[in-house]
């Protein structure tokens, strides 16, 4: 390999390992076990919806709602949980089930009314942020809430949904690892492996280089995009359910950053082993990346404005590592 | 005859890593002459073409135009110098978005001294002045994105030209022009000619090699290996020495067809055509020629699927065959190689092995996970059966030259046993060796399948066909068989005149 | 649009402990003019933030008062976009609006925005965010002294010194002014460490806060008082505290309170030990108030103060407090505020 190959091939890993090993010097308290699980832990909801929308790439799509299902996912589990007094099973079905319908939608919109993905996911983004409004007009949901009607909302979160957010599994030391971090790593793993090993995923990296020959190969094209799409409303919605088991209610919010951070993790995976496409691997590291370099510059008490900037810098160069270096987008 | 070289070229070399892809090419052009130059796919047409228009900077050797050095580094410089170049990639000459009359005065619109506001009265009266010297006869205000091929290449060729260039290079284009329009080229390559513009003419086309060549040169392993400019030109020693070897004009023994696969009853396949009705047999190669833009394609489409016919049934094996979608088609065994490889076959980001295994991932699959080692395994078999040239399996499929990509293609499809084996231009873009390897494997497997293939070229359906079928205005209007084939009706029934005269 | 104002108004009386519709129109004719005839009167609410329980409740005040008085409140939302509020003024005076109350906002988007306002004859009060104009009564909810509040508790609690966490973010004006206060304290009190400043408003909020605090707390193990003064930060920070297992061992200080911050408070072992707040709805009813005796040709005084109160988690285990609604009644002094009340105004905790 040339050296060139090299450094589009491992350079992204190399810079992640020097990372972890300038905070490892700089920030003490850096290397611990509890500090890698902070890292997993701050980037489990992020990760989560990168994943999915790590699906919608690979079928040549993009999906710019995830950030407002997960926030409504969130709500509508509140909404379930507190107003409606309904116990764990109801909240995240009804959670789910808001990931299936709009990925559907998505799917329906992009697949079927031509509507660009880019649009019909920005459209529905708008519309989420919305309707997540419409049920408590406006209001946050927490146990003890008033309803628009004066009334008090009767129910409050299920302890076994506060688990999913607060339960944490013995792992070498006790206690260590919460519901979240392993939420992650499952859906990686099964991400991962369904697009890399599975003919299903296989079609869809067919389908996003060239879907006319995918098309011509015999794929149902379309059933392949509207199942990224519900895939990636799925990924969102489990996000959601993470998100308002953590912070125990349902806080009125767009989602805007975690779709920016999903869409950055995402972007910093190709770029991670030279793939130069859309993979699960990649979005994972990409995840983790950004997260330690968050816990380390939050750790060195750098200010979030420098955050924002290093965050973008990642990017940038990683699109560099991408587009600019590798052999493939020479061609 | 022109003495003068306009355009000197020696001892260039280009290599793209360890690969070697020129070494030491020297050529001259003059002005008022067509040089042609032929070269097997790979041979290194491509990348000469490249350095000329300034895409590439050459490593080593020099190039001279009118007299002085030339090195441009980028090809606007090249083309400012008075080096234009058409590249075969139709859709990098034009900008698809734009209309026609914007297209042909692009160059002026963004270069040196242009003016900041975009005058579309302007335009379209400098577009009208460059249509009408070039013979173009397409609606100025018409989209880019609303032309066939044919008329993107016309407007492509149109825009080079307006630039009054004292060399002209261009890159098989003729490859998706009907006869018609190339006539049109034909003539308009005369006129430049005559206005002393020195043309170097990349085609894989005889005919057109017959019709404009004032010297033939050769390439071949990324060196000139013949030149050839006494009268009369050796169109077989050109060929001879682009392929190292002598090709064979060996005629088609026709085989009978076996029991009946396939039959189409008044089948229309567009509003308002002649039904088609046909019989396909086992272990017969049908070709279907015709010119461009006679339904070929259409009716290839409707065979698999992608497209309903407005009127007629099919069966397969004495069963009612309507396929509602290439699904369908593949589930009953019909399968079709499309044409325009590019667009409709290469999955870019997809090795050899994962662009052979794509329709039948689900038959090499156990529960929904693909067997990598079945795969590859079954890719090495087709590599080797085929002759393709790459080093593994593995391969990017844009690292491998025209020909064994299209062989790629056509070992997809042949990895599974088909009961109706469509090509859609199986040829286009593709060497003379890689087009007899893909002909000869198609004739050794037709036993069992019926076998269709849809070309233009009139020699790429007499060397592999058992029986001819000739399409003209989305219906078949002539059938014959090989080996005794009255030329002077088949090119008639091509050119449309049975149908004028019934 | 009637049914809509009216549930709002029922929402406001319930979260104020009222029971009754009662009070209304049915005195206007008493009130100086335009009053007289109050349906005549078109006012505007323009907001920068709307996300969180204190701006509902605020708004939920807002919409109270002006239903106390009878006239017509058009709400401007912008979701944090600066140019767009500054905007939706204009859009306000278009519209032909007699007064307008800025909520929130950047002083440099809406500097002349309000001008332009002022210029157009319209009545200007302006909430937390200072516009810069003498015209322009500032109604505040006396950052200064929440934090204040905030911060005595934390000495009372912990002593005169100890490490501390503190969450801000610059250029909001509220935090910035609470900010004050806290250097104050720094330097009054040199046994006050500050060991980590962190913050960040990418929403939800309080998510990201608890991404920060647990990274602060890992690199700082020994913090023994977080001052996050916007609850929405405290928030936050409890989360990183509880997922840390440090919840017996630091305090959590803060300003603002809504239902939610209740129960959090309220936890076992919870380490939100005490809060300083202003009734956001009575800061909503001073503003409409404020508004409405400058339409009356009246003077509230350029500058508005509601005062806050200390909120402590004793007080709210003590007394039984689990909502908002509870708090007003079993804490009166967190209902009303008598500020910008001549005696015409209705009061629409009023029973």
């Amino acid at each position: 390999m040339s050296p060139r190959e090299l450094a589009v091939r491992y350079g992204f890993l190399v810079l992640f390992a020097a990372l972890v090993i300038y905070f490892a010097l700089a920030a003490p308290g850096f290397v611990s076990p509890q500090s890698a699980v902070f890292v997993f832990q701050s980037v489990a909801i992020t990760g989560v919806l990168a994943l999915g929308v790590t699906a919608t790439l690979v079928v040549g799509g993009f999906d710019l709602s995830i950030g407002s299902v997960a926030t409504s996912s969130m709500m509508a589990a509140a909404y379930a949980m507190v107003v409606l007094d309904q116990g764990v099973f109801v909240a995240v079905a009804a959670c789910l089930a808001i990931g299936i319908i709009v990925g559907l939608i998505n799917g329906f919109l992009i697949v079927y009314m031509r509507v660009p993905d880019l649009l019909a996911t920005l459209g529905m983004m708008f519309l989420l942020v919305g309707l997540q409004r419409i049920p408590t007009e406006g209001r946050s949901i927490a146990a003890g809430m008033t309803m628009p009607d004066g009334s008090v909302a009767p129910g409050k979160f299920s302890e076994a949904f506060l688990t999913l957010g607060r339960h944490r599994f013995d792992f070498f030391t006790p206690n260590l690892v919460p519901v979240s971090v392993v939420v992650l790593i499952v859906l990686a793993v099964l991400i991962w492996f369904f697009l890399e090993y599975t003919r299903f995923g296989r079609m869809m990296y067919a389908v996003g280089s060239n879907e006319r020959a995918a098309e011509l190969a015999g794929a149902p094209v379309k059933a392949y995009k509207i199942w990224a799409y519900v895939i990636s409303g799925i990924f969102a919605s489990i996000g959601g359910i993470l998100l308002a088991a953590r912070l125990g209610r349902g806080d009125i919010a767009s989602g805007n950053n975690l779709l920016l951070d999903a869409v950055a993790a995402a972007l910093i995976g190709f770029a991670v082993l030279g793939a130069s496409k859309p993979n699960a691997f990649g979005t994972a590291i990409g995840a983790l990346f950004v997260g330690v370099l968050l816990q380390g510059l939050t750790m060195m008490n750098a200010p979030y404005y420098t955050q924002d900037f290093v965050k973008g810098a990642v990017l940038v160069v990683a699109l560099v590592f991408t587009f600019a270096l590798s052999a493939k987008a020479k061609r | 005859m022109a003495a003068d070289a306009v355009f000197r070229i020696a001892g260039l070399k280009k290599s793209f890593g360890p690969n070697q892809v020129l070494s030491g090419v020297g050529l001259e052009l003059r002005s008022g002459e067509v040089a042609v130059l032929m070269g097997a796919n790979g041979a290194g047409k491509s990348t000469l073409v490249k350095v000329m228009s300034g895409v590439h900077a050459p490593d080593g050797g020099a190039m001279m135009l009118g007299g002085r050095v030339f090195s441009p580094k980028s090809p606007a410089e090249a083309i400012r110098a008075g080096v234009v170049t058409v590249h075969q990639n139709i859709n990098d000459g034009v900008v698809a978005a734009l209309d026609v009359a914007t297209n042909l005065t692009l160059d002026r619109l963004s270069g040196k001294g242009a003016a900041a506001l975009f005058n579309p009265r302007r335009v379209q009266r400098e577009a009208r002045a460059v249509a009408e010297r070039m013979g173009l006869d397409v609606d100025l205000k018409a989209s880019i994105a609303d032309l066939s091929l044919a008329d993107r290449q016309m407007v492509a060729i149109a825009r080079a030209m307006a630039h009054e260039p004292k060399v002209l290079i261009l890159d098989e284009p003729t490859s998706s022009l009907s006869s018609a329009e190339a006539n049109r080229l034909f003539s308009l390559i005369e006129r430049l000619k005559e206005h002393g513009v020195a043309i170097l003419y990349i085609s894989h086309r005889m005919s057109d090699i017959r019709r404009l060549a004032d010297r033939i040169v050769s390439l071949r392993d990324g060196a000139i290996a013949g030149t050839f400019e006494a009268r009369p030109l050796d169109y077989e020693g050109a060929v001879n020495a682009m392929l190292g070897r002598t090709v064979q004009h060996g005629t088609v023994e026709a085989r009978a067809a076996g029991e009946t696969v396939f039959t189409a009853d008044r089948l229309a396949i567009a509003e308002g055509v002649l039904p088609i009705s046909l019989t396909l047999g086992a272990g017969e190669l049908v070709a279907v020629t015709g010119l461009v833009g006679v339904g070929k394609t259409a009716l290839a489409e409707t065979l698999f699927g992608l497209r309903a016919p407005r009127a007629g049934t099919m069966t397969l094996d004495g069963k009612a065959y309507a396929p509602q979608s290439p699904r369908d088609a593949i589930e009953a065994g019909v399968f079709l190689v499309a044409k325009d490889r590019a667009e409709n076959g290469i999955v870019g980001d997809f090795n050899v092995y994962e662009n052979m295994s794509l329709p039948f991932l689900r038959r090499i699959s156990a529960f929904g996970v693909s067997r990598r080692g079945a795969e590859r395994a079954l890719a090495r078999g087709q590599i080797k059966d085929l002759g393709i040239v790459c080093r593994s399996e593995k391969d990017e499929l844009a690292t491998l030259s025209g020909g064994n990509q299209q062989k790629v293609m056509v070992a997809r499809w042949l990895a599974q046993p088909a009961r109706l084996m469509m090509l859609d231009e199986p040829f286009q873009g593709v060497d003379i060796a890689a087009r007899r390897d893909i002909a000869a494997k198609l004739r050794a497997e037709a036993a069992g399948r019926a076998t269709l293939i849809f070309v233009t070229e009139l020699d790429e359906a007499l060397e592999t066909a058992d029986r001819i079928l000739v399409m003209s205005e989305h219906t078949i209007v002539g059938e014959h068989r090989n080996g005794a084939i009255d030329m002077d009706r088949l090119l008639a029934e091509v050119a449309g005149q049975k149908r004028r005269a019934a | 649009m009637n049914i809509t104002r009216r549930t709002f108004a029922l929402l406001t009386l319930g979260l104020m402990g009222a029971t009754a519709l009662g009070g209304l129109p049915a005195l206007a004719a008493d009130r100086p003019a335009p009053f007289d005839k109050p349906e005549s009167v078109k006012i505007a609410l323009v907001r920068y933030l709307s996300t969180g329980d204190f701006f509902q409740a605020y708004l939920a005040g807002v919409q109270a008062q002006a239903k106390a008085l009878g006239v017509d409140l058009r709400v401007f939302d912008s979701q944090q976009d600066a140019a767009l509020q500054s905007d939706m003024v204009d859009q306000a005076i278009a519209l032909g609006v007699q007064g307008i109350i800025i909520q929130h906002g950047l002083t440099e988007s809406m500097k002349d925005a309000a001008q332009r306002a002022v210029d157009a004859g319209i009545k200007v009060v302006a909430f937390d965010v200072n516009v810069e104009n003498a015209k322009i009564p500032q109604i505040e909810q006396s950052d200064k002294d929440l934090a204040r509040l905030a911060l005595e508790q934390a000495i009372k609690d912990n002593g005169e010194a100890w490490k501390a966490g503190y969450v801000y973010v610059a250029g909001i004006a509220p935090l910035d002014r609470r900010n004050e206060t806290w250097v104050e304290f720094k330097k009054k009190y040199s046994g006050i460490d500050e060991v980590a400043q962190f913050g960040t408003l990418d929403n939800p909020i309080a998510n990201s806060v608890a991404n920060q605090a647990r990274s602060v707390l890992s690199a700082n193990p020994d913090i023994k008082v977080m001052f996050a003064p916007y609850d929405e930060f405290a928030k936050g920070v409890k989360i990183a505290v509880d997922e840390a297992g440090k919840n017996k061992d630091i305090k959590i200080y803060s300003a603002d309170i809504s239902t939610a911050d209740i129960s959090a408070m309220r936890e076992k072992d919870s380490a939100w030990a005490a809060t300083a707040a202003t009734n956001p709805a009575v800061v909503g009813q001073v503003s409409v108030r404020a508004l409405a005796m400058l339409l009356a040709g009246e003077d509230p005084g350029h500058s508005v103060v509601v005062p806050p109160t200390l909120i402590t988690q004793k007080d709210l285990i003590e007394k039984d407090i689990k909502n908002m609604e509870e708090l007003g009644e079993k804490l009166p002094q967190f209902a009303h505020a008598d500020v910008a009340m001549p005696a015409w105004m209705p009061n629409p905790n009023a029973k």
